[in-house]
């Protein structure tokens, strides 16, 4: 298997189960409390693809939440090969951030691989994203899934996808 | 040739030759590869003075040129190589000898040393193998880990470390140390120009280097010299020069960036404490351990010695008490000793007043003289044997005086008074508390004596058996006298008849007396001077006369005198 090495970024509003998405997920490596005083936290995850023969490890970084990047957050999104954009399915507001975010990278550093993760699906009283919200959000990011970092629904497909989208970039790139 | 060939040959015919010239170099192949050849020297001359750039273009082909000449004819470069391979091997084999016995040395050190037992029992604290502990404490500064860092999305180019080092997982230190740095520049530095270069973190010191497109970003623990980030720098410099292309655009796939854990080994440096420090921080442990055994060895020895000196001591007074005995020195080497001085012989042994003492005979030669002491234990010890002193008698002198006391027999006393004077050093003797000790035994034998009685039958014949018998008591009187006269006794002798009634008294008393005569004369036979007791008669009144065999008898009657003492 050849070892590829990816770097990934979860953006998102406050709130919205970044930090809760990724640890479903990964490996921790560091404390939490790199979040709240340098504004990133760093994980890793390996994932095979046996058909490509190929071992993606992404190194995920958790960027502290806002609406507006500043500076050093965008420093931190510097060479990153995907994004994992997440927005909270209960406010429909974080879908605008989002997008706002999407836009301040895709104008920082170009266009990238990237999967939106609608969180919190299993908070279904409190779900404000209709269907035909959701059809349109998946026409525009590519990969849109209704996740949910309590039960783990569709995390872990969601990411893999985001590793299989960076493999094939790169090899388009090749 | 037309006139348009004409008019160019007029014009530039000197150009045209060099045109053609100049074509036929660049067309023909062997004029080219001579031409080459003829500058290829200079061009690599130049080239290698210039910078290292030659070097790095040959490497790989010159390498691979190798590889396929050694695969196609081994046997060649083989052949060439054995009289290099030797050597090779020895200088080789003597350098890990060389290591090895130093780690043993060290290992040795380390191990018998007080700071190597503190040593041990620290790394057991810590719970990390001993020979690892030792050579934190012993190095000056070892490069623990180097990471290789894409500047442009933090992903981990390469990473290299000590089997030894603990890492966590270096993709994602990689990107929070991209992250802390890219943070700290935000925050800290206005124009955004700063960079994290230095941080201490306890016994490590994590350094970066800073190229165009990958941060160097080394582990170190201990103290390192400046001069290592200058080494740093030019590792990365040479890192840079293969792979800076690569390492810009790397995205994560290593197979870009071949063979770069090659050059980032090299950063995994290592150096040793200096000695001067070593020695500053005081003498190691082989040192202490030599000064211990040679302070015990000292205190050893002179707990020894001392003890020696008091036996030396010990011995000296011993002797000096001892009469007759003069010591004049006493030499002492180590533990054992030599004694010199007079010694009278009736005197102790130098031997025996040091086994007194409980100092082992075989630790004292002797070397004496011998003289005669007046010292007055000696003194009476001569006078002893040469009186010949019987047991119960004591002598003991003060002075010039010989005194005795006890019993002695009188003869004994005699010889003592008439030769005490030829005794060196005795010029008086004192008797006074010297008695006879014979009376008794004398006195009983004569009591014994008294009483036997020697009968006659008519006039002055003995009963049969009874002259014999006062023959006997004269030869067994005769030794008591002589006996007797040696203890200091005369004996006096007095025969004393008898007879019964039948006759008249006077004739009876007269009888008796030839009857005690006749006795005196047996005895005077012996050299017996026998006194008769003359009896004016002797009476029955009150009896009637009777022949009586019982009363028809002579009988001593012996006195014990004493002998006046010589003057």
């Amino acid at each position: 298997m050849t070892p590829v090495t990816s770097k990934v970024c979860v953006v998102g509003d406050f709130a919205v189960g970044k930090t809760s998405v990724v640890e479903r997920f990964v490996t921790n490596q560091f404390s939490e409390k790199y979040l709240s005083t340098v504004g990133v936290k760093i994980d890793t995850k390996e994932i095979e693809f046996p058909a490509l023969a190929v071992t993606h490890k992404l190194v995920i970084w958790d960027v502290a939440g806002s609406e507006k990047f500043g500076p050093a957050e965008m420093a931190y999104l510097r060479g990153a090969s995907g994004y994992i954009f997440v927005a909270d399915g209960t406010r429909p507001a974080t879908l605008k951030a989002v997008e706002r975010l999407q836009n301040q990278i895709t104008e920082a550093y170009g266009l990238a691989p990237a999967v939106l993760l609608v969180n919190k699906r299993d908070l279904t009283a409190d779900w404000d994203v209709s269907d035909e919200r959701f059809d349109a959000l998946t026409t525009n990011y590519g990969n849109a899934y209704r996740t949910s970092a309590k039960t783990g629904d569709d995390v872990e497909r969601a990411i893999a996808r985001l590793a299989e989208l960076i493999i094939e970039n790169d090899m388009r790139g090749k | 040739m037309n006139d348009l060939d004409q008019l160019k040959e007029l014009l530039f015919g000197a150009e045209k030759q060099a045109l053609d010239s100049i074509s036929e170099r660049v067309e023909r192949r062997e004029i080219r590869t001579a031409d080459v050849a003829d500058i290829l020297p200079e061009a690599i001359h130049q080239s290698h003075q210039k910078d290292g750039e030659l070097v790095e273009s040959l490497t790989q082909p010159v390498g691979e040129c190798l590889q396929q000449a050694l695969r196609d004819e081994p046997e060649t470069y083989a052949d060439a190589l054995y009289p290099v391979m030797g050597p090779a091997i020895r200088k080789s084999i003597m350098h890990a000898l060389r290591n090895f016995s130093q780690q043993i040395n060290e290992a040795v050190e380390h191990s018998v040393s007080p700071t190597g037992l503190k040593w041990r029992w620290q790394a057991s604290r810590a719970g990390i193998p001993f020979g690892e502990y030792v050579l934190q404490k012993t190095m000056r500064y070892r490069v623990e880990q180097a990471y290789l860092i894409s500047r442009e999305n933090g992903l981990l180019v390469d990473h290299v470390h000590h089997e030894s080092s603990k890492i966590k997982d270096s993709d994602a230190v990689s990107a929070m140390f991209t992250a802390i740095q890219d943070f700290v520049k935000e925050s800290f530095s206005p124009d955004r120009t700063g960079r994290l270069e230095s941080a201490d973190m306890g016994e490590f010191t994590l350094w970066a280097v800073h190229g165009p497109h990958a941060l160097l970003v080394c582990v170190i623990r201990g103290v390192p010299p400046k001069s290592l980030r200058a080494d740093l720098s030019a590792i990365l410099e040479r890192i840079h020069f293969r792979y800076g292309d690569a390492i810009r655009e790397y995205k994560g796939d290593t197979s870009t960036v071949p063979d770069v854990e090659d050059e980032l080994e090299r950063c995994l440096r290592f150096e040793a404490r200096d000695e001067s420090t070593k020695k500053r921080e005081g003498p190691p442990g082989p040192v202490l351990v030599l000064l211990l055994l040679l302070a015990l060895a000292a205190v050893f020895f002179g707990v020894r010695s001392w003890m020696y000196s008091q036996q030396q001591e010990e011995l000296e007074a011993a002797l000096n008490a001892t009469p007759g005995l003069y010591v004049t020195s006493i030499d002492r080497d180590g533990g054992h000793f030599t004694v010199r001085g007079l010694r009278d012989p009736l005197a102790m042994n130098v031997a025996d007043v040091a086994e007194s003492i409980d100092i082992p005979s075989d630790r004292v030669s002797v070397s004496m003289q011998p003289f005669q002491s007046l010292q007055p234990e000696i003194l009476a010890e001569r006078a002893a044997r040469m009186l010949g002193k019987p047991e119960s008698v004591d002598f003991r002198v003060s002075g010039t005086t010989l005194h005795a006391s006890g019993q002695a027999p009188w003869a004994w006393r005699q010889q003592l008074r008439s030769r005490f004077n030829s005794l060196v050093g005795i010029d008086r003797l004192d008797v006074s508390g010297l008695q006879g000790n014979d009376r008794q035994q004398i006195a009983d034998r004569v009591a014994g004596l008294n009483q036997r009685q020697f009968f006659f039958g008519s006039g002055v014949e003995f009963l049969d058996g009874d002259q014999a018998r006062l023959r006997e008591f004269a030869t067994e009187l005769a030794g008591l006298v002589d006996e007797a006269r040696e203890f200091g006794y005369l004996v006096s002798v007095t025969a004393k008849g008898s007879a019964d009634s039948v006759g008249s008294a006077a004739a009876n008393a007269a009888l008796a007396d030839r009857r005690a005569t006749v006795a005196a004369q047996i005895l005077a036979a012996s050299g017996i001077n026998a006194r008769i007791l003359s009896q004016p008669e002797l009476g029955f009144a009150d009896e009637p006369p009777r022949e009586d065999v019982s009363l028809r008898f002579v009988q001593f009657d012996l006195q014990l005198e004493p002998l006046p003492d010589s003057p």
